[in-house]
């Protein structure tokens, strides 16, 4: 009896030894999956790709540490992508000035900007706009304003999710949304008039004509 | 709903947030008014836009490699 007791013993601290390296697996596995939502989202933050891949390395490494705090069948992607910013954040704390800046925007709607214009708005303007346009004018966006975008219109999350990621009530998330997509929006068409896609007061095509 | 409520909860019904009863007025109202079914399809497109423009950026493999070894 004893030595099945000790076979059993052993055969349980194998179970165990072999069980933790096989979960760590796993989450690393399942944590990195979300790996190119992370980069991105600190590659958008932090404007720098060097510093992103610091932020997202660290990141991981705390997720690791952390990991008995995830609760598993959860969203493991706003999970991570909530250590990613609160980092960011903790190294960029005097960033959260910029944001005082949105609250002087005032209403701006391109698509009405433009159709007063006399321009038709997505086959003259959107369509002509560059990517690498679009990177720059939400890099543009005071970094506060820049996480909602980035969660709801890149990363496709829900309000209530964004709300949970960056710790704040869904009626903020809205709120930024809102501020962030007129200053984006304000943005473009400063850029679409810089480059010569739409003239102030009137649209190329509808000068010429 | 007038074009006015319509515009108010543009945004939401973009980003799928409106309850179905909201949906439903919204999009009875965007099949009968042409400048309000522009706009929708404006700022939908607006989202795309800025969705796959930022998405073009994915971490780079030997980043990606270090990683996997680092939490190994």
């Amino acid at each position: 009896m004893r030595g099945l007791s000790e076979r059993e013993a052993g055969l349980t601290t194998l179970a165990l030894l072999m069980a933790e390296p096989a979960a760590q697996t796993s989450f690393a596995e399942e944590a990195l999956s979300h790996l190119d939502t992370l980069y991105r989202g600190a590659l958008r933050l932090t404007r720098d790709p060097d510093a992103a891949q610091d932020l997202v390395q660290e990141a991981y490494l705390r997720a690791l540490r952390y990991q008995h705090s995830y609760q598993a069948g959860t969203n493991m992607k706003a999970w991570l992508f909530a250590i990613m910013r609160n980092l960011f954040w903790d190294r960029f704390k005097g960033s959260r000035k910029e944001d005082v800046s949105l609250d002087d925007v005032g209403e701006f709607v391109l698509y009405e900007k433009l159709r007063d214009e006399g321009a038709r708005p997505e086959a003259d303007v959107l369509d002509k706009l560059a990517a690498s346009e679009v990177v720059t004018a939400v890099e543009k966006l005071p970094p506060l304003h820049r996480e909602v975008v980035l969660l709801v219109d890149v990363e496709g999350f829900s309000y209530k999710d964004a709300a949970q990621t960056l710790g704040v009530p869904i009626g903020t998330v809205m709120s930024r949304l809102h501020r962030a997509r007129q200053q984006l929006q304000r943005s473009l068409y400063d850029y679409a008039v810089e480059s010569g896609i739409v003239h102030a007061g009137g649209t190329k095509e509808a000068t010429q004509q | 709903m007038n074009c006015k409520d319509c515009a108010d909860k543009l945004d939401r019904y973009v980003d799928r947030e409106l309850n179905n009863t909201e949906v439903l007025e919204i999009s009875l109202h965007l099949e009968g008014c042409p400048d309000c079914q522009d706009h929708y399809e404006f700022q939908n497109h607006l989202k795309r836009l800025v969705k796959h423009s930022c998405e073009c950026d994915t971490a780079p493999p030997a980043f990606r490699e270090k990683l996997r070894q680092i939490l190994s």
